[in-house]
């Protein structure tokens, strides 16, 4: 019995914490027969920034879809605190994702709730307690400088502000791994910069932040790890690296 | 599974807002949990009625074995003795033939009269009532009584009865159970279109629900809860139809005494079950509903 107990615990709760994701000779190939990923090597530490750049359709996006198991590779090793996650049971894979937080290009704020509603929605969709939600998203709606917008709908909110909901509505679970796939890609150069000290700060906080980004003068001057993926394979791996392009 | 009263309530407020917004599907999948469950709630009735007709008619396929007039008091006490070790028999009544006359008397109740004065040389048998454990083994036990007890005249029990009206009662029931599975197949078919309809109203919550980490349970709870209120909306109409209905004919069956030989279980234990019966069954064609669109549509 107490085993079981034991059992349960880790499996629900092994992924607090520090999280440090690897990947060995990982390929993707979709069902329709695209190859969007050719044999990648990369280990990712907890507390790391990296953008994640190179060309259209080289396989940034399924990269990141590996990283929180929205994808499954198709060859390949992926291990999460060396774990194999293809050995993670289907049930148990809710558990993982709670402790990394996604965010996107289009923000996938629900139309119908405020923005209040929005964040309080991730902790109410994993069982938080009650009386710890309001605390909480309070508190990430201040961290995201939308504390007085907390009533407004998504309608109501510019795209910068709608991304900084989303962001709050990631971080609200406290996950150790932030991933973002072009969070900067809809907003105009002032707005992304905001989004970008956001990170900034929720990185400087010791979260693990990896983002894919077409932005050169955000990579150029904010610098960090940069790994570059053409075709398929990381060409380029690199601390404070450059955007590498012309677009 | 263990879940919060929070939780609960809040799956539950979901399911009733959905609910509440596909109201035309919701009735379309209502009306067909409803047929479904009026042809198994007749079903029941009769089913239950026609084992309560047997097990009363088991009750008089007694043996009625008389008793040889050479018969001494001793020898009926001995004679009783040996039938109650016989395997197969569950109770043995010593009848005199006194007692038997009076029970007479009673059956004739008008047409009694014919009998007064028989008391003074009375012309019936002292008997043995003979019930068998199994009542399919009375035929073969009042065979054998017949032939190996000297001081037992002759054997008689009602004949085939029970037999019969079992052999009808499986019949329809099998009946039931192949017409009733098509049509619980498409009441569970139009309640999964319902979910179906809820899961594509809902597809960014559920993705959003995914995408943070709500568990498989907590992503599919709702949708039982809409199934399984389908199921239970859809209970109502029959359920009442078919006691009505029956309170009513045994209502007729009662006040006229040209049926009187007719008797049928009573409303209180009947309805219990069959509302009960009923309403569960609801709630699985409801819950089976939910599980094929969950499974096809919602892969969690
Ligand atoms: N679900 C899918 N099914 C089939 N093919 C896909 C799927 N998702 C992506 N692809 C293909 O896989 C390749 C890599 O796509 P991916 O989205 O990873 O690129 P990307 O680097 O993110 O591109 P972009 O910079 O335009 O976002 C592309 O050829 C794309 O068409
Ligand atoms: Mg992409």
């Amino acid at each position: 019995m107490l085993s079981f107990i034991d059992f349960l615990w880790k499996s629900t709760l092994a992924y607090e914490g520090d999280i440090v994701i690897e990947m060995h000779d990982v390929y993707k190939v979709y069902k329709n027969g695209v190859k969007a990923l050719n044999g990648i090597n990369v280990k990712i530490d907890q507390g790391e920034f990296v953008y994640v750049v190179g060309p259209s359709g080289a396989g940034k996006s399924t990269f990141i879809k590996l990283m929180y198991r929205e994808e499954k590779p198709t060859h390949g090793v992926i291990l999460i605190n060396g774990v194999n996650v293809k050995r993670v049971r289907d049930w148990k894979i809710p558990y993982l994702r709670r402790n990394i937080g996604v965010v996107f290009q289009d923000y996938k704020l629900l139309p119908n709730m405020t923005a209040y509603e929005n964040v309080a929605f991730a902790m109410e969709a994993v069982e938080a307690p009650k009386r710890k939600i309001k605390r909480r998203v309070h508190e990430m709606l201040e961290l995201v400088g939308l504390y007085d917008r907390m009533n407004a709908y998504p309608s109501q909110l510019s795209g910068g502000e709608q991304q900084r909901v989303s962001i709050a509505r990631a971080m609200v679970n406290n996950p150790s791994f932030l991933i973002a796939d072009e969070p900067t890609g809809n907003l105009d150069p002032e707005n992304s910069w905001d989004i970008m000290y956001l990170l900034e700060e929720i990185n400087s906080r010791g979260t693990t932040v990896v983002m894919a980004t077409h932005n050169k003068e955000i990579v150029n001057t904010m610098r960090k790890r940069v790994i570059a993926v053409e075709q398929g394979v990381i060409v380029r791996d690199e601390e404070q690296g450059e955007y590498g392009y012309e677009d | 599974m263990v879940m919060k009263i929070d939780t609960m309530i809040r799956h539950t407020r979901e399911a009733i807002n959905s609910l509440r917004r596909n109201t035309w599907m919701v009735f379309a999948a209502c009306s067909a949990v409803a047929v479904t469950l009026l042809i198994f709630g007749i079903f029941l009735v009769f089913a239950f009625n026609i084992n309560y007709l047997a097990s009363e008619l088991d009750k008089q396929v007694a043996i009625r074995a008389s008793v040889s007039v050479s018969a001494t008091d001793d020898d009926i006490d001995q004679l009783k003795g040996q039938l109650e070790k016989e395997p197969e028999v569950k109770k043995v009544t010593f009848v005199p033939k006194e007692e038997g006359l009076k029970q007479m008397k009673a059956q004739w109740g008008d047409d009694a009269h014919f009998l007064s004065g028989l008391e003074e040389d009375n012309p019936l048998p002292d008997t043995f009532v003979i019930e068998a454990k199994n009542p399919q083994q009375t035929e073969r036990l009042a065979k054998k009584i017949d032939q190996n007890y000297r001081l037992i005249d002759h054997t008689e029990y009602g004949e085939g009865v029970t037999d019969k009206l079992l052999g009808l009662s499986s019949w329809v029931r099998n009946m039931v159970l192949v017409f009733g599975l098509g049509l619980a197949a498409l009441a569970a078919f139009l309640i999964s279109n319902t979910i179906k309809l809820t899961i594509f109203a809902r597809r960014r919550e559920i993705e959003i629900m995914r995408l943070v980490g709500a568990s498989n349970w907590f992503i599919r709870w709702p949708f039982f809860i809409e199934g399984g209120v389908i199921g239970i909306l859809g209970a109502i109409v029959p359920v009442t139809v078919v006691l009505v209905g029956y309170n009513a004919v045994v209502n007729i069956l009662e006040a006229n005494n040209a049926y009187s030989f007719f008797k049928l279980m009573g409303m209180w234990p009947l309805s219990f079950y069959v509302a009960g019966l009923t309403t569960l069954l609801g709630v699985m064609i409801g819950v089976w509903g939910s599980l094929i669109s969950i499974r096809r549509f919602l892969r969690v």
